[in-house]
């Protein structure tokens, strides 16, 4: 009786189970051995040296690299959060019709369908000089001349990257607040709380998991982009994600790459480590 | 634009190779990795009418993509084509295989220098079919210019910020080093390709982009982005001046680089047949116009090209004037230097 328990149970995880090892661990684990690889004109070969990390560390510019697209993840994170919390409030606690609730939700998680790239160079049409934006702003008389200053830099990169990413902010903040119990907002207005108070001490701590939830999916996701650098970005905007994609390609040093995306991987993890951290710390305090 | 480009050349193909695959016995299918020009519908059409031979193309930005798609294995392309600073790490990677040129007939019609070249050959075998040539000029609008640019320098010109673009490639760094007065650009040491690389510094507030691709420096032209950039000679001016922005290209004081591309067999193709029905079809006159229509390039093969050119054009791409191609800095295999040169672009990248 137990071992045909146990035989079922190991029958319904192992589908999973092999998935992981054979589409997570097997290609890390490759990926590991490559690291440790030396790059040997033409190509590579195999070795065992730690040349590759040794050079990470030393060569200042992967370290600028690395640092620039934290920035870049946290703004577009940050800047996410700021317009999705928004969104997600009002959607929630202001749309009285159902209906018209699930249009607007819709509204910000259908652009996912579209291509990310058809998406990301749609905002190549709006900020160029002859673009959407500066054609508005000469048309209303704001500006005489157009401007330069919105494509090919980094806000531009943080603005498309935002628009992308943003459903992934709306959508788990959507989440816990519509699970926030509208009878905690009327007790608290029952004694005589205001609106901003409640707010504050109810509804924000209580939707804090959502937003690390959100801030944490976007801040990865555009940790690894490597599109928005090459389609809006300027001179100053190559990412992490593009140096690996330059060391399998161009470089053809894939021991320097896979090296480099070892050290991304554990970042991206221990991102993941803090977040987790924080989430169960907004749970244990407010709930 | 380019992936747009891609998608439509490799859509309008895939349709030719579905019409003529119903319609005709299937010879064979060649995949090329090649530029963007080099397989238009104009001369893979008649082509796969006559042999049956389908193709499909993909695209590469720079020369450094040849050799990390084929070290990626699969068997996926059969000819790859490409410049000369390249073509011989493919042969000593072993990713490409010798060529028997008693079935290329035309091979000793092809200028001596290009058929001799050094970049082609290993033990005495031939390993390239060269194809077309040019050089790496520089290029203005017209009417943002009242006075003419001669030198490099005018790509550091603090008055022209934001209009500025460079190909994103380790020629970046021969641009540089001409400028800094380092004419051996091919065989920098180590400190003029550092002096070298602090000049790229120096320049990259002042650029708009650096260019990937063909059709991205055209669409830069095009929304009035890029005023002054290098470009490949005849080809982005071509599709510009179609599009009514007048630029005009220029051999800078420093010099140019100068480039000849030579299509290769992939090691093991499965479709050898249609990969030397290829090779011929390109040095033949129908191929070499081809070339020269879409992409404004000159001929490898004078033989050919004295067939559909006209003697002014045959003279206005240099084809009978050697000492044009010697003054040009024709491109060279860079060896076990080319890790510190791709090094030193990145590391202007990351500034």
């Amino acid at each position: 009786m137990r071992r045909a328990l146990r035989l079922k149970r190991a029958l319904v995880l192992s589908p999973p189970l092999l998935w992981t090892f054979l589409f997570m661990f097997v290609p890390y684990a490759i990926l590991l051995v490559y690291s440790f690889w030396s790059q040997n004109y033409p190509t590579f070969v195999p070795d065992f040296q730690l040349g590759n990390y040794v050079l990470i560390f030393t060569d200042p510019q992967y370290f600028r690299v690395i640092l620039r697209t934290l920035k870049i993840a946290f703004f577009v994170s940050l800047g996410a959060a700021l317009i999705a919390y928004p969104y997600a409030y009002f959607l929630v606690f202001r749309v009285r019709t159902p209906s018209l609730r699930l249009a607007l939700y819709m509204a910000v998680v259908a652009p996912l369908w579209v291509s990310y790239l058809l998406r990301a160079y749609t905002w190549k049409t709006i900020l160029g000089t002859t673009g959407i934006l500066n054609s508005f702003l000469m048309s209303t008389g704001i500006t005489s001349e157009p401007s330069s200053v919105f494509l090919y830099n980094q806000t531009a990169m943080i603005v498309t990257l935002i628009y992308v990413f943003i459903p992934f902010m709306v959508m788990p903040i959507y989440a816990v607040l519509e699970k926030i119990p509208r009878s905690l907002k009327e007790a608290s207005s029952d004694l005589g709380i205001g609106r901003v108070q409640t707010f504050l001490n109810v509804t924000l701590p209580l939707s804090i998991p959502g937003i690390v939830a959100g801030f944490t999916m976007t801040f990865c996701l555009t940790f690894g982009d490597f599109i928005a650098p090459f389609l809006v970005g300027g001179p100053d905007g190559q990412m992490i994600a593009n140096v690996i994609a330059s060391q399998f390609g161009a470089s053809l040093n894939w021991p320097l790459g896979a090296a480099l995306a070892l050290i991304m991987l554990m970042i991206v993890l221990s991102i993941i480590t803090v977040s987790e951290r924080f989430e169960r710390l907004g749970q244990g305090k407010f709930a | 634009m380019t992936n747009r480009l891609t998608l439509l050349a490799r859509t309008s193909l895939t349709a030719l190779c579905a019409t003529s695959l119903a319609s005709s016995a299937l010879a064979g299918e060649l995949n090329i990795l090649t530029w963007e020009g080099y397989a238009d519908p104009s001369v893979i059409a008649p082509f796969t009418a006559a042999t049956g031979c389908e193709v499909s193309a993909t695209y590469v930005g720079s020369n450094d993509d040849f050799a990390p798609k084929l070290a990626a294995g699969g068997g996926v392309f059969d000819i790859v084509t490409p410049s000369i600073d390249t073509t011989y790490s493919l042969i000593e990677a072993g990713f490409v295989d010798p060529i028997d040129i008693s079935r290329v007939p035309a091979f000793n019609d092809i200028y001596e220098q290009f058929r001799t070249a050094d970049g082609i050959l290993k033990d005495g075998e031939v390993y390239g079919i060269p194809y077309a040539w040019g050089a790496v000029p520089f290029m203005y609008r017209k009417d943002k210019f009242d006075t003419p640019p001669t030198s490099i320098n005018a790509l550091w010109d603090p008055a022209l910020k934001g209009r500025i673009s460079l190909w994103d490639d380790k020629s970046a760094l021969y641009v540089a080093a001409r400028l800094n007065g380092d004419m051996n650009i091919y065989s920098l040491s180590d400190d003029e390709l550092a002096a070298a690389e602090e000049k790229l510094i120096e320049q990259r507030p002042l650029v708009r982009k650096y260019w990937a691709t063909a059709g991205e420096l055209v669409d830069l032209y095009k929304s009035d982005e890029v005023w002054i950039s290098n470009t490949w000679g005849g080809y982005q001016s071509g599709l510009l001046a179609a599009d009514g922005i007048e630029v005009v290209e220029f051999i800078p004081d420093e010099g140019a680089e100068g480039w000849m591309d030579s299509n290769m067999i992939v090691a093991g193709t499965p479709n050898e047949e249609c990969a030397y029905q290829f090779l011929n079809m390109a040095i033949s006159a129908k191929g070499q116009e081809g070339v020269f229509k879409v992409n404004g390039y000159s001929s490898t093969n004078p033989v050919a090209a004295k067939e559909f050119m006209t003697d002014e054009e045959f003279s206005a791409l240099h084809q009978d004037d050697p000492d044009y191609l010697n003054s040009l800095l024709l491109w060279e295999n860079l060896g076990a230097r080319l890790p510190v040169y791709t090094n030193a672009w990145n590391a202007v990248k990351s500034q």
